[in-house]
């Protein structure tokens, strides 16, 4: 965002060296933007904000505390949703899915996601097309994919079927979308292929902000390649790496499309991760107030994770 | 593809910085390009086959999308998947509401986004702060778990089961990101620049429109890529607003053709569908995606 002040500028500021008197005179700011518009033009944003996130958030606590179902009367019940969760077999289940799939996929997703940027970050011929290529899938975004996925999965006359039999290690007939553990592996596979592109763009611009002196006087030193790497692009790099694992650990936790597109959370509820579970409980089995409180659950829980993306930010400046 | 070769970087290095690169010895330097071409080899046959792979698949007729593929797979090639979804109209209808929802989400972060990093990037006034840090905070909430209060908050408001409604829903979600990025921009812009403005007489409205406006365009166009792409592709909020299948959105039709509410699986349609669902994504990052990086760089807060 390289903003040139001369293209445009040049002229106007000559005026602005004449008339500074008059300007310190009448004071900053007060001149031509009367009171309050600064106020005014942030008003709708926060109206947004407070409608669409702010009240339901508050809405959810009172929802939480009582036994709304979707459609009828509801009453107060206290606590006993936030109890219940303790006894919720089914959502601990959903819960246990969720780090199950997170500690599968934040390393590889974070180790692809360096060894692309290993292989962009300089200015070569292709570079750019390269770093295109690998952040499309990302752009073309995980619903879309999951479509096309279930195409590629099918017994027969999917993708994945035909090379697997090709490199004759299966017969070809294997059902991925109606096993559990098969449906699991290919959802991250997927989803690693997937979203590694953005840890790539995130460290990409970290890496070319590390100065090359001190690449330069590594090398004096007679370090190793890896040696640099280890020594001095990693350790520079360990706020935008605790960002970019950050994001993905949200990013997991908060996952839904792939699984309800691909598996819709089965067999039974063998893949159903948190977001499904608590979608299920509030609009299939119309429990509102229950899988509010699990939602109020699950915004603590990520708000302590992003609540670090912050402290990250700010050390930064 | 080719077409970005020529293209600047997207991420240019700053100068006097520079990733490590080109220095060593010559035997290094010709180990590392054989690497690089090695590298760029697998990125194509990873990456760049999957996606043309998929885009074939939509032109196969439904005998051969079924059928284990082979090596005749792609000889016979047919638009016959997309004249049927045309003819079908549940989907075309689709693509219709999502290019309507896509396109008004991006007007209206824009509009919203700029307003307020105006105000924030350029005014100092009593509460500023608290303005920013309120929208901030809100990426915080991730609207996956606020979904059952916002569906009921929504409904009371007669905006569910709306396109309206999906609309406002989705320009709250990419507000926090747009007007990140708009700051900045303002911010960005030297203060003489509307100071001289201002000296010559010019009003709020006036000083925006003919000193700032041509500034912060790539701000802009950086939210309203990141709005459009967005809307285009969210699922989740969309399966829960609509219930109506003419006010569908893509991936919501498309999952619906996916679990057969419309009968048997057509997976020549579904492979159709997701190819259209995939297009405008394609196409808008390849020629935008000079915004699209820039705006990644300045929010570093985009999950």
């Amino acid at each position: 965002m390289t903003l040139s002040v001369t293209r445009s500028g040049t002229p106007v500021s000559r005026r602005t060296a004449a008339d500074v008197p008059r300007r310190s005179v009448l004071g900053p700011r007060s001149l031509v933007h009367p009171p309050g518009v600064g106020l005014a033009l942030v008003l709708p944003a926060i109206l947004f904000v407070a409608v669409f996130v702010l009240a339901p958030l508050v809405f959810a606590v009172y929802i939480s505390l009582t036994n709304w179902p979707l459609i009828g009367s509801y009453r107060f019940v206290g606590l006993s949703n936030y109890l219940n969760i303790a006894q919720d077999a089914a959502f601990w289940q959903s819960v246990g899915y969720t780090l199950l799939y997170t500690a599968i996929v934040t390393v590889p997703i974070l180790v692809f996601g360096y060894l692309m940027a290993v292989v962009v970050r300089a200015n070569r011929r292709g570079s750019t097309a390269l770093r295109t290529i690998f952040f499309l899938p990302y752009v073309i975004g995980l619903s879309t994919l999951s479509f096309l996925t279930v195409l590629e999965a099918q017994p027969g006359s999917g993708g994945i079927n035909a090379i697997l039999k090709g490199l004759h290690i299966t017969d070809g007939q294997t059902p991925w979308l109606v096993d559990a553990p098969l449906a699991t592996g290919l959802i991250c596979v997927l989803v690693i292929w997937a979203v590694s592109g953005l840890t790539m763009v995130l460290l990409v611009s970290g890496m070319q902000g590390i100065p090359r002196e001190l690449y330069e006087s590594a090398e004096i030193d007679g370090a190793s390649w890896w040696g640099r790497e280890f020594h001095i692009t990693i350790p520079m790099l360990r706020r935008t790496i605790g960002m970019s694992l950050i994001l993905s650990v949200i990013g997991s936790f908060l996952a839904f499309s792939q699984f309800y597109i691909l598996t819709q959370g089965g067999p039974g509820r063998a893949t159903t991760p948190i977001v499904l579970y608590i979608y299920n409980r509030a609009f299939v089995q119309l429990q509102v107030g229950a899988a509010t409180a699990l939602s109020i659950v699950l915004v603590i829980v990520v708000a302590l994770i992003s609540a670090g993306q912050f402290w990250l930010l700010r050390e930064r400046d | 593809m080719a077409t970005t070769v020529e293209r600047p970087a997207a991420a240019p290095a700053r100068p006097g910085r520079a990733a490590p690169s080109g220095r060593g010895g010559r035997a290094e330097n010709s180990t590392k390009r054989t690497l690089y071409v090695v590298a760029a080899i697998l990125a194509v046959v990873v990456f760049v086959v999957p996606l043309v792979w998929s885009v074939l698949r939509a032109f196969q007729p439904a005998s051969v999308i079924t059928a284990p593929p082979g090596a005749s797979s792609f000889t016979k090639l047919t638009l016959a998947n997309f004249r049927g979804l045309a003819s079908e109209g549940h989907i075309l209808r689709a693509v219709g509401n999502s290019l309507i929802v896509a396109i008004s989400t991006a007007i209206l972060t824009t509009l919203l986004a700029t307003s307020a990093g105006y105000g924030l990037g350029r005014f100092r006034f009593r509460g500023a702060n608290v303005a920013f840090a309120l929208i901030l905070v809100t990426l915080m909430i991730p609207f996956q778990a606020i979904l059952t209060p916002l569906f009921l908050e929504l409904n009371a408001m007669h905006l569910t089961n709306s396109l309206l409604g999906l609309v406002l829903f989705y320009a709250t979600v990419n507000l926090p990101f747009g007007v990140f990025v708009m700051r900045t921009t303002f911010a960005s812009i030297p203060v003489a620049l509307e100071e001289a403005a201002r000296v010559d007489g010019a009003g709020t409205l006036r000083t925006f429109n003919h000193v700032l406006r041509p500034l912060v365009v790539p701000g802009m166009a950086t939210t309203a890529l990141y709005a459009f792409l967005a809307a285009w592709t969210e699922f989740l909020g969309a399966l829960t607003f609509l219930t109506s299948q003419n006010l569908y959105t893509l991936p919501v039709s498309l999952v619906n053709l996916q679990l057969q509410a419309y009968g048997q699986v057509n997976y020549g349609f579904l492979a159709a569908g997701a190819v259209i669902a995939m297009v405008p994504c394609v196409i808008l990052f390849v020629a935008l995606q000079r915004y699209y990086v820039e705006g990644m760089a300045a929010g570093g807060v985009k999950g």
